[in-house]
């Protein structure tokens, strides 16, 4: 696989490249998460201004001044709804929302629930690391048992969500894990999530070499592998589940799970049906001397 | 000017409305000014609502306490509201065998009040109908004791059941025939005059404030709508809803109202022009967006519908409460823009305005209005469509253009009025990042306290400029006057109505409320003998706003704060003294 670099007329990384520095962790996965969405823009030959980059709140939101493109860097837990409602502003745009597990597990839960159901047409990539990162080290819903965290020194009383049991219980139709330690793994997933027709949703697993020291670079490096390679077929709804939820002994990445059947939000708007034009071309004063008869 | 009114009383799911509305209607087509208005609970069926209407012989927007004639569809009505009817007035029922208790048979005797009964469970079961057929009898009982013709009202059955095909058309006509029936036999004499007719206002709309609302929004260019059900928002995403196979307008009801403003938020951001609309709880979860809003400088439109109270408060009711939470609600310091509707004419007019500020100033613009508005029925002379222009301000989307910009024009902080350049997402040309941190120019997270300056200092330069642009508050009647009301909103209707033809007395009226423009009410209160102020709420919001600006305070203020409109009869005495 080669990246297209400078001088070949096409998008290349070199676009994509913002002067401010890095200011992560050294290890942070967020590193690679950005290296391989970069990489899956320009292989897709994506410009930077031909793209939305939504960022929730976190260590992941800083990625908002470290690549180009339009972005927006949004609210805690409110990343979903904003790009969503972008998208449906003007669909021809790929739109990219990310998040963190806080964000998406906990302040803004609900956005992740109704997203995946209304299923818009985006790509929502989950940087999972099992923590609040930004705020030093809180647990999180996805922190894993018995882990003392900044603020709950003997580990949560609750209990922790089973992220695939959650995510699969709302019918989606494009479910892909991945982890920050590999990118070509990563580039692939996401090419296929932005080429998604509906809600796609990718979680990837990220170091946190700071605060979370459960689920480590290392220990992700031992547990991870590409189901895809291993002959799973992502049609395979039965089969997605099992190898998505169950995740005692190691831990399948890829996509796991695809179906590019069933209409996405938009297209199943009426009023849309057979408008060429999006919503954004449409602003102009609109004669509503049709509307104004039922009244008379 | 000479008025009347008549009100209708049942539970709800009785169908009162459907009898003001078809004899509003009627009365509208034959050139009588109305006002229709409705109060109702919180609960689907059984609560005690109400439908009234007020016919003038001159434009009308306000309703009287008492009333020409009370209309009970339950016993409830006749228990609570006859204290309501005025002298000679006239009270048409339905309850059978009713006993009136020793007092309340007193009032009715002492107001002389001509009581009729209408039998309509007797009706009812000669054509082995539904009750709900049976209001179509009381309204023509209604049409006929305002002396109206019954065909007229048959031709408006048929067209309102004209989907439903000529059997049910022809039920309609049978019941306006025993609504006939009973006008002629058992109350031949009773007659309530109907203020005389302006032949010119034949063709008005009869609107609500949520109709004209919507149809402003469509008149403006917005594209999409995403709201979350709260009253008295909700009737705006259900006129906005239920056209949207017309309009073609993109449509979400949402799962919150957070999730209602970061649509619109996102859909602005992308370049088109979008809405939501909530009430006081919905208000307080969206502020979170307007902040962002206001620090990414993303232009947004939402609607605060106002009720009554704290919490769930009144909720089926009317209130002003809200506006200094419209102001100051949400953290941080940024520029916003905050104005009022208060009847149909400014619902429509307004749009326009809402989203071109919004733009202008890429800011966001909060319009508020209230129950009484929302819900309120107005006859109105058809819009002018022409009127209406569009501006987008600093808007880039010319390719030579948008082939100069740096990305940190987006916001550069030297930027004239503070307003710098913005340009859409997918447009070609350098990007930036709408960034909630604080930021430099191309919207890089910068937290220097240098720069954090310069970029409060660029958005909050934006007020002086917007103000400077925003009309005055309009004045009604003269500049002279010795006493001057000033308020805003719904009460308007009231005012006006209460002035007219009254010597001394001028109203300024408030339509833009933050940033305050104050110039023009101190040079009137400064003539002014005397200043009144009016508003719905504890407090007195706007009149502290003032006080905050201007140092200036009121001789005499009007608050109410019971969840029900000013009416007509209650505020004349109190401002004309």
């Amino acid at each position: 696989m080669s990246i297209p670099l400078e001088k070949s007329g096409k998008p290349n990384v070199h676009d994509y490249f913002c002067k401010t520095e890095c200011t992560w962790c050294d290890g942070c996965g967020d590193y690679g998460i950005m290296a391989a969405t970069k990489r899956a823009l320009v292989e897709l030959e994506i410009a930077p201004h031909e793209v939305a980059l939504c960022f929730d709140i976190g260590c992941h939101g800083n990625t908002s001044d470290k690549m180009l493109g339009y972005r927006v860097h949004g609210l805690h837990g409110r990343i979903l709804p904003f790009a969503s409602g972008a998208k449906l502003a003007n669909p021809n745009m790929p739109v990219l929302a990310f998040g963190g597990d806080g964000a998406s597990f906990s302040e803004g839960v609900n956005h992740l629930v109704h997203s995946i159901r209304s299923h818009y047409p985006i790509t929502f990539v989950l940087h999972n690391n099992a923590n609040y990162g930004l705020t030093t080290g809180q647990a999180s819903s996805l922190t894993w048992q018995d882990q003392p965290m900044n603020t709950s020194p003997n580990g949560i009383p609750e209990d922790t969500i089973r992220p695939m049991d959650f995510i699969f219980s709302l019918q989606p139709t494009f479910v892909a894990r991945t982890w920050s330690g590999d990118i070509p793994q990563m580039t692939r997933v996401l090419k296929a999530a932005i080429q998604h027709r509906g809600f796609a949703f990718v979680d990837i697993l990220q170091a946190c070499p700071t605060y979370n020291k459960f689920a480590t670079h290392e220990w992700l490096l031992e547990k991870c592998y590409d189901a895809n390679a291993d002959g799973h077929d992502p049609s395979d709804l039965v089969a997605a589940k099992k190898i998505a939820c169950d995740t005692s002994e190691k831990v399948s990445c890829g996509i796991l799970y695809q179906n590019e059947d069933r209409p996405h939000f938009y297209e199943k708007l009426v009023p849309r049906q057979g408008v060429k034009t999006t919503a954004v071309e449409e602003v102009e004063i609109t004669d509503v001397s049709g509307l104004m008869k039922e009244f008379v | 000017m000479s008025r009347i009114s008549f009100k209708v009383t049942g539970a709800q799911g009785q169908g009162i409305n459907s009898v003001g509305e078809m004899v509003a209607k009627g009365l509208k087509r034959a050139g009588h000014h109305v006002f229709g208005y409705r109060e109702y609970n919180s609960v689907i069926k059984g609560g005690h609502s109400s439908y009234q209407l007020d016919i003038c012989d001159c434009h009308i927007e306000s309703s009287e306490t008492k009333v020409d004639m009370l209309v009970c569809l339950n016993y409830i009505g006749l228990k609570r509201d006859l204290g309501s009817i005025k002298k000679d007035g006239v009270l048409l029922h339905l309850i059978p065998d009713w006993k009136f208790s020793a007092e309340d048979q007193k009032l009715l005797d002492d107001n002389n009040v001509n009581v009729l009964y209408l039998p309509m469970e007797k009706i009812l079961k000669e054509h082995g109908s539904r009750p709900i057929v049976g209001n179509m009898c009381v309204t023509a009982v209604v049409w006929g004791l305002l002396g109206r013709n019954y065909d007229t009202l048959k031709d408006m059955a048929a067209e309102q059941f004209a989907h439903k095909g000529e059997k049910v058309i022809k039920l309609n006509h049978d019941f306006i025939d025993e609504g006939k029936k009973f006008k002629e036999e058992s109350a031949s004499e009773v007659v309530i005059d109907v203020p005389a007719a302006d032949s010119s206002r034949t063709d008005d709309l009869l609107v609500t404030g949520s109709e004209a609302m919507g149809m402003g929004m469509v008149h403006a260019g917005c594209r999409m709508y995403c709201g979350y059900p709260m009253t008295p928002s909700s009737p705006l995403l259900k006129y906005i809803a239920d056209n949207q196979n017309e309009t073609k307008m993109v449509v979400k009801q949402a799962e919150d109202e957070i999730t209602a403003m970061q649509m619109v938020s996102g859909a602005m951001w992308m370049g088109t022009r979008a809405a939501t609309a909530t009430s006081g709880g919905g208000y307080d979860l969206m502020s979170e967006t307007l902040s962002l809003n206001g620090i990414i400088e993303n232009p947004s439109v939402m609607v605060l519908a106002m009720r009554q109270g704290p919490s769930t408060g009144l909720p089926t009711w009317s209130g002003q409460g809200d506006m200094l939470l419209s102001i100051f609600g949400s953290h941080g310091e940024y520029p916003r823009l905050v104005m009022s509707v208060s009847d149909a004419q400014d619902s429509f007019d307004l749009m326009p305005e809402a989203f071109n500020y919004a733009e202008e100033y890429q800011l966001p613009v909060t319009i508020l209005t209230d129950k009484h508005i929302a819900e309120g029925l107005y006859m109105q002379p058809q819009y002018d469509l022409k009127k209406a222009k569009i501006r987008r301000g600093n808007l880039v989307t010319d390719q030579k253009e948008l082939d100069k910009l740096v990305s940190a024009d987006r916001y550069n902080p030297s930027a004239k009025d503070g307003v710098s350049p913005r340009w859409l997402p997918g447009s070609k040309a350098v990007t930036y990042c709408a960034q909630g941190d604080e930021h430099d120019g191309e919207g890089n997270v910068e937290e220097g306290g240098e720069n954090a300056v310069q970029q409060m200092d660029k958005r909050m330069k934006k007020v002086e400029a917007m103000k400077a642009a925003l009309p005055d508050p309009e004045l009604f009647g003269d500049e002279n006057a010795e006493t001057l009301i000033v308020s805003w909103g719904s009460n308007k209707g009231c005012i006006l109505d209460a002035i007219k033809n009254q010597k001394g007395i001028a109203y300024l009226h408030y339509s833009y409320l933050w940033p305050l423009k104050t110039e023009k009410l101190e040079a009137l209160a400064a003539k002014a003998k005397k200043t009144i102020f009016v508003e719905a709420s504890y407090q007195g919001h706007l009149a502290k706003l003032i006080k905050m600006e201007t140092g200036l305070s009121f001789d005499h203020q009007i608050l109410k704060y019971d969840g029900r409109p000013f009416f007509f009869d209650e505020l004349l005495p109190q401002l004309v003294s």
